[in-house]
């Protein structure tokens, strides 16, 4: 375990030949890939190309058909509680925030510490001070979510993920329902917490951000991971046809 | 003609009787409502199987049938159904119960399936027990949600008693028109029972309506 880009550190997330089918339609076909501790994995390609199912089926929000995934100690596919355990150690952001919008961001941020790994409300709470602050938005502890802006929502629901301490954080389009001016405050946070070191997979449209955070870079289309490499070679030398057709759409 | 008050003022503690027996009955039926409705409801949501097939029979055919044919039929068909004897209360609490559990069934339901998925995968998400996520995320928001609907449900199930004089139940109403019979006084007892039902009634349906409002105002931001 001593090759790797840059960064160096043990295997945490492995997937082999996962197949993940709706119906008939293969959404994910036998793909597979294994992510390093501390590493930043940039995930891009056109919508419909199974970005999002592929994240979704690290933490169990998506079931498997076929093959298996390894993240941290749990092998998926596994009953409730492996699953329950798992996502304690794995942090999810969604593109629609998905904030609970009957309670405080307080509320939102001390739920799953004080339920799901039984921390006092005290605790909690000083967790949630101390998170809000390295977000930028301390001052917002007693609001409720629909009085913040779209860029405040999410560094809350950053912040909440991050409350669980997880090993591993998955983005899901963070930036694509935010208004342009509010797409960079984001970006901060999550540039911020990939300097510290935190394993993240980022499914993400901003290219300028993959080319500057990630180690690498997963080109996903029809299910399948055409292409994986350092961001410098994926967008300086294309391997692959439809990769460089999508890049030439998009840069 | 004379508004009697003497009339009213000698047998009021019937009325008050009544009304005692009206808004028993009606916490009964309501109480027993809420139980078979939660049933029903995730008999519904299930949305496929045998359970979900008879939640939706179920609350079809009781939302379907008028009230008073249901309370003359529990009262008259199921003794001889089951060849036992149902008293004219219970009778009334059994029809009450089988119309209420139907509305709230799909009250609770409406409330329920108003939670964004997204907020229940953000919770699955983090790891937050199950039993949890239908206490926090679930039944509060929707409980908040489904309050307009089962206060306005409840106004409809106090009028719904008075339905209960047909077979002699002695409810607030069947003591107005049993005293307005007695003393040929109904313009006096039937007023005053109006007036009653309007006191209990009204300030439900305010409450209501205002919920309804803050609802609204709060889901447009």
């Amino acid at each position: 375990m001593t090759e790797g880009r840059g960064k160096r550190g043990q295997t945490v997330v492995r997937c082999v030949e996962v197949t993940k089918r709706f119906g008939s339609f293969e959404a994910l076909r036998k793909v597979s890939v294994e992510v390093r501790a501390g590493e930043v994995v940039c995930i891009i390609g056109p919508s419909g190309g199974g970005k999002s199912t592929f994240l979704r089926t690290l933490n169990g929000l998506e079931s498997i058909e076929e093959g298996e995934i390894h993240v941290l100690d749990v092998r998926l596919p596994a009953g409730k509680r492996e699953i329950e355990r798992l996502r304690r150690e794995v942090g999810m952001v969604f593109q629609s925030f998905n904030l609970f919008l009957h309670m405080s961001v307080r509320a939102n941020l001390t739920l799953a510490p004080t339920t799901a790994l039984g921390l006092s409300k005290a605790e909690a709470n000083e967790r949630a001070k101390r998170l809000l602050t390295r977000v930028g938005i301390e001052e917002q502890i007693d609001k409720y979510p629909g009085q913040l802006s779209g860029g405040q929502q999410q560094r809350v629901a950053i912040a909440r993920a991050l409350a669980m301490e997880p090993k591993i954080m998955l983005f899901d389009e963070p930036t694509s329902s935010l208004d342009p001016e509010m797409v960079n405050e984001v970006l901060d946070v999550i540039r911020g917490l990939a300097e510290s070191g935190m394993t993240m997979l980022v499914v993400t449209h901003e290219m300028g951000f993959a080319r500057e955070v990630a180690d690498r870079v997963l080109f996903i289309t029809d299910g399948q991971i055409l292409v994986d490499a350092p961001p410098a070679e994926f967008f300086g030398r294309p391997t692959d046809e439809r990769q460089a057709a999508f890049l030439s759409k998009i840069l | 003609m004379r508004f009697e008050t003497h009339q009213l003022a000698q047998h009021y503690p019937l009325l008050f009787e009544g009304l005692r027996i009206t808004l028993t009955i009606c916490a009964l039926s309501l109480a027993f409502g809420i139980v078979i409705g939660l049933v029903a409801c995730f008999g519904k949501l299930r949305e496929r199987g045998i359970a979900y097939r008879i939640a939706v029979i179920y609350i079809d055919f009781f939302r379907t049938i008028p009230e008073v044919v249901l309370i003359f039929w529990v009262y008259s068909c199921l003794p001889l159904m089951l060849s036992l004897r149902i008293s004219a209360e219970a009778s009334g609490v059994i029809a009450l119960t089988l119309f209420a559990s139907a509305y709230l069934a799909e009250i609770f339901r409406a409330g329920i399936l108003a939670v964004p998925r997204g907020q229940i995968e953000a919770a699955l998400a983090l790891g937050v027990p199950s039993l949890h996520i239908w206490i926090r995320v679930i039944l509060q928001p929707a409980i908040r949600r489904m309050m307009p609907a089962l206060v306005s449900f409840l106004t409809e199930l106090i009028k719904a008693t008075s339905l209960l004089s047909a077979i002699g139940v002695a409810e607030m109403a069947y003591q107005a028109s049993v005293l307005g019979s007695k003393t040929f006084a109904y313009v006096e007892f039937l007023s005053a029972i109006g007036v009653l039902y309007f006191i209990i009634i009204f300030p439900l349906s305010i409450y209501a309506r205002r919920a309804e409002r803050r609802l609204v105002s709060r889901t447009a931001n």
